[in-house]
């Protein structure tokens, strides 16, 4: 038995699985996923999930009366203030000796998070891949897809969206934005107060802090120090940039950089009342959604950096200790599909961007996925950035810890 | 029959705070961490800005304690024997029913730069186009903490000041010594301060020091109010039981502890306070002094109540045209165009929250009101008081900082039954509107005329028939009060629904905090108005009920 494991285990690294599948279901016999299929119906599913958007919630939403409809699931989004609630309460369920009956059955997850839950051991290994439309994603072609912030998943998640760090402005306020982040300095120092960036441990203001990190070291032979575990030889090496610049910025920021947002999506708040002019996120398309719902002006208009666009994949995974671990599967493995994909990329709806390998799809698939009547506010479709990739996770505790013991306290 | 509703308030706080000092002193085997060390301490007093932090969490809770106190007083006196005096309280009494923080995202609205009040003055006054950049709300003094503290507390302060001169004996004596001080000569405010006030204050002493502890360790009005260069020590350590790093749970816990001893200290403080203006105010008692600048405190008086009125009216204001608002650029005073969307799209999403808040605070509330009910009748059957003691006790949730012993009491839930959340939540609840009901229930149930009773079971009722069919009747109106606070505080509970729930049990206040520093303020504002709405609907009934069952009576 523990050979035949072996055997499929080495197969689904090989990514064979979709053809495994597809061979196996034309012979009518049940195969691994349905088994998960029998198993995991009639079931609820709890969902933990960052609540802090009202767009992305009411998708969450669409999600659960899809895999309702489809296996009776009764989809639960636990909304969290912040990932690290969820890793948590896994983590007090393991000291509390509860290994089978955990409350949390699905998280959103990537990057630092992940890092501390795969540490201590507290998520399901080996079932992403085995999810059939996992395939979708063409995982052959692209190994980013099992990579979590440089780590690999090792299928303990599965990929749900991806996202660039994409700013924008308003355009009454400042006409020309700044295109890297040399003239990011230089225009707020023409527009003092009229930027800022979220406080980390905030996921989007340490995002900032790694775009600034990746360009102000980029063409340095050091750079590639970045993608290993942080040293104190590296670190003595590429971060005094980093502070140089943060220190020529910060007097030119929102508040005179006194007062940091503790939130990412504050940012779009801090538009939407002008008082801010330039901001940026990761979810480019909510833009557009904001607009719409009068949440920021109409001058709103997108754009990346033609210094580089930090990017990376965000990632759906299962503790070890889930009660409902079929039907957490299933829900993944829905959340994996064209149909879900196709919804989730609609600017209206989320405007996340799919995980899909578009070539690896059918035309008639590839139809959902065209945009609808680009919006003004929107990202424009030809904007070229080059991609940068996330830094070893180490990097991200590192600077929220060094970024807080110097501008913590003021 | 007071044991059992001590040992339910009491043991799961101590068995809460038992669970925080263990992980304080680096006990935390979940993390492999089996020895006693004192690193947690360690990290927590290298933390950059502990001491500003530490003066933050000090500073924002005396001074508005001091300050809710200090205008309740002298409300009091300015209008002791004014109808304004009433109409103040029917005015300022919903501002206690809304949650801490419905109450922090509306102040937020109202002084941010590009907030109502700003509108209200430019480009006419202040020639600002555009938002100028100045540092309010979170400004590191902590003067929008302390603004919002202090308009939570003021309502709370005077209905208990108000309350306890509706005591018949002791209002009926306090107004008569007040006229006869008057009668020799003394102006109105100066024969407050030296009559009235040393008689009330003894009631109002527990209450003010429950508010104290409250406000050094509250979360909803910093997070949403306060700095975060640093936050104040509350914030933190919410922060770091919550970060991914989950080694900082010991120096939580370890902060937990220091939160302890700070709000001792600010006790304290209080009390040595009280003690100096005691004795140095001791002489002027019966010095025979009949005025002192009596008009310019009622001017002072008048100019603070009109303020404070505005600022809370403008913030209302605020949060209902957010509610509706369309596109709506800074300095415009307002919106575009007013439309219903925010409402309807956040009623699509808001089913659940309402139920559970709803389910959660009448659960709770029912048991409260069972307990309280069952102590009082077994106190007077018995025919005697609950001791000193006792009635401290009763206290004890409200004076320990929930922050300290909510996440110990989380593990301790967990240990023994991780399955139930709404029996955590609820359970958690009760903890916080146990003391509450009770105090609300237990002057008016020792007040009632015992001879209703004593008739009663003269003519050979049971005591449970006399219960049921005299004093139930008769306390119905008290009860509804107690209901409807019951659950305004269940609906404005954060900590205890977030935590023992597991973030799984949503409420209108999870939602409402969760959005409140979210993207959104039209939205966030339909949050915070459904959170206050919420708990005015309850005294509404409280209010209206009685009226309907005994109309036909001639109480």
């Amino acid at each position: 038995m523990p050979k035949t494991r072996l055997v499929l285990r080495y197969m689904r690294l090989t990514l064979l699985l979709s053809a495994l599948v597809t061979a196996l279901t034309s012979y009518g016999q049940p195969t691994h996923f349905e088994t998960i299929q029998q198993q995991g119906q009639n079931q609820p599913v709890y969902f933990h999930a960052w609540g802090g958007d009202a767009q992305i919630n009411a998708y969450i939403q669409w999600l659960a009366s899809e895999v309702k409809a489809a296996y009776n699931i009764d989809l639960v989004h636990v909304k969290l203030n912040d990932t690290s609630e969820a890793v948590n309460r896994v983590l007090a369920e393991k000291s509390a000796a509860n290994h089978n009956n955990g409350q949390v059955d699905l998280i959103w997850i990537n990057g630092a998070n992940f890092a501390a839950m795969a540490k201590n051991k507290l998520l399901a290994p080996d079932w992403a891949f085995e999810l059939p439309n996992f395939a979708l994603t063409n995982p052959d072609k692209n190994p980013a897809m099992s990579r979590d912030f440089s780590l690999p998943t090792q299928g303990m998640e599965a990929p749900w969206g991806q996202a660039a760090l994409t700013f924008y402005y308003d355009s009454v306020a400042t006409p020309v934005p700044p295109k890297t982040l040399t003239e990011l300095l230089s225009w707020s120092k023409q527009n003092p107060g009229r930027f800022s960036y979220p406080k980390p441990p905030d996921f989007l203001g340490v995002s900032f802090l790694k775009y600034a990190l990746l360009v102000l070291n980029n063409n340095r032979p050091a750079q590639h120090l970045l993608y290993q575990p942080a040293t104190p030889q590296s670190q003595a090496l590429l971060l005094p940039e980093l502070w140089q610049f943060l220190d020529k910025l910060h007097p030119y920021l929102w508040r005179s950089g006194r007062y940091f947002v503790s939130s990412g999506i504050t940012l779009r708040r801090l538009m939407g009342d002008t008082e801010l002019s330039l901001a940026f996120t990761f979810s480019a398309p909510e833009v557009a959604g904001a607009v719409e719902r009068f949440d920021l002006p109409r001058s709103i208009r997108s754009y990346a950096m033609a210094d580089g666009s930090l990017s990376n994949i965000h990632f759906i995974a299962i503790p070890y200790n889930a009660a409902h671990q079929a039907s957490a599967k299933l829900v993944a493995n829905f959340m994996l599909s064209v149909k879900a994909q196709a919804k989730k990329q609609q600017a209206m709806v989320w405007g996340d961007r799919t995980v899909l390998d578009l070539s690896a799809l059918t035309p008639k698939q590839q139809e959902k996925f065209k945009p609808a009547k680009p919006h003004l506010s929107a990202l424009p479709i030809n904007s070229n950035s080059p991609a940068l990739s996330e830094p070893h996770p180490s990097w991200s505790n590192l600077l929220t810890h060094e970024w807080l013991k110097r501008y913590g306290a003021q | 029959m007071p044991t059992l509703l001590i040992a339910l308030l009491v043991l799961p706080v101590l068995g809460g705070l038992a669970n925080v000092i263990l992980p304080a002193f680096g006990w935390l085997p979940a993390l492999g961490e089996n020895a006693l060390s004192i690193k947690g301490f360690s990290a927590l007093f290298a933390t950059a800005g502990l001491t500003n932090m530490l003066m933050l969490s000090f500073s924002s809770a005396l001074l508005s304690t001091l300050l809710a106190f200090v205008m309740t007083i002298l409300i009091m006196a300015s209008y002791f024997n004014s109808p304004w005096l009433g109409r103040i309280q029917r005015l300022l009494g919903p501002i206690l029913v809304i949650p801490h923080a419905a109450a922090a995202i509306a102040i937020a609205f109202l002084i941010t730069p590009s907030g109502l009040f700003s509108r209200m003055l430019s480009p006419w006054l202040t020639d600002w186009q555009a938002p100028v950049d100045w540092l309010l709300p979170h400004d590191p003094f902590g003067l929008s903490i302390i603004l919002g503290l202090t308009l939570k507390e003021l309502p709370f302060l005077l209905l208990i000041a108000l309350g306890a001169l509706s005591q018949k004996e002791l209002g009926k004596t306090l107004h008569a010594q007040h006229k006869v001080a008057l009668s020799l000569g003394y102006c109105p405010i100066t024969a407050f301060f030296k009559v009235v006030l040393p008689a009330l204050y003894p009631y109002l002493r527990l209450p003010v020091l429950a508010v104290l502890a409250y406000a050094s360790a509250s979360v909803e009005i910093p997070l949403i109010l306060g700095p975060n260069t640093p936050p104040t020590l509350a914030v933190a350590i919410l922060h770091w039981f919550n970060d991914v790093d989950l080694t900082l749970r010991i120096q939580a816990s370890a902060g937990a502890l220091l939160q302890l001893i700070v709000t001792l200290f600010t006790l304290t403080c209080w009390l040595v306070l009280e003690w100096l203006v005691k004795f140095f105010a001791k002489n002027s008692l019966t010095n025979g002094q009949r005025e002192y600048a009596g008009q310019l405190i009622k001017w002072l008086t008048h100019l603070l109540t009109t303020l404070l009125m505005s600022v809370i009216v403008m913030a209302l204001a605020g949060l209902i045209l957010w509610s509706v608002a369309g596109f709506w650029r800074f300095p415009a005073a307002l919106p575009e165009k007013l439309l219903f969307m925010h409402w309807q799209s956040a009623f699509s999403q808001m089913q659940t929250p309402i139920i559970n808040t709803l389910l959660i605070g009448f659960a709770a509330t029912s048991i409260a009101l069972f307990l309280t009910l069952l102590t009082l009748e077994a106190e007077q059957q018995r025919g005697y008081e609950l001791s000193s003691l006792v009635s401290l006790l009763i206290y004890l949730p409200m004076l320990i900082p929930s922050i300290a012993f909510l996440f110990g009491l989380v593990w301790l839930q967990e240990q023994l039954s991780s399955r139930h959340a709404y029996f955590n939540v609820i359970f958690s609840h009760l903890l916080f509107v146990l003391p509450y009901v009770f105090l609300s229930l237990a002057s008016s149930y020792r007040l009632l005329d015992k001879r209703f009773a004593q008739v009663g079971a003269s003519l050979g009722a049971a005591p449970l028939k006399v219960f049921l069919q005299i004093k139930l009747p008769q306390l119905l109106p008290a009860i509804l009060v107690a209901l409807a606070l019951g659950l305004a505080i269940s609906f404005s509970q954060y900590l205890p629904t977030i935590l023992p729930g597991g973030g799984r049990i949503n409420t209108i206040t999870t939602e409402a905090v969760a959005l409140a520093n979210g993207a959104s303020r039209r939205v966030s504002s339909v949050y915070a108005l459904t959170q206050m709405i919420l708990p005015g609907l309850g005294f509404l009934l409280a209010w209206l009920l009685p009226k309907f069952i005994f109309r036909h009576k001639d109480l």
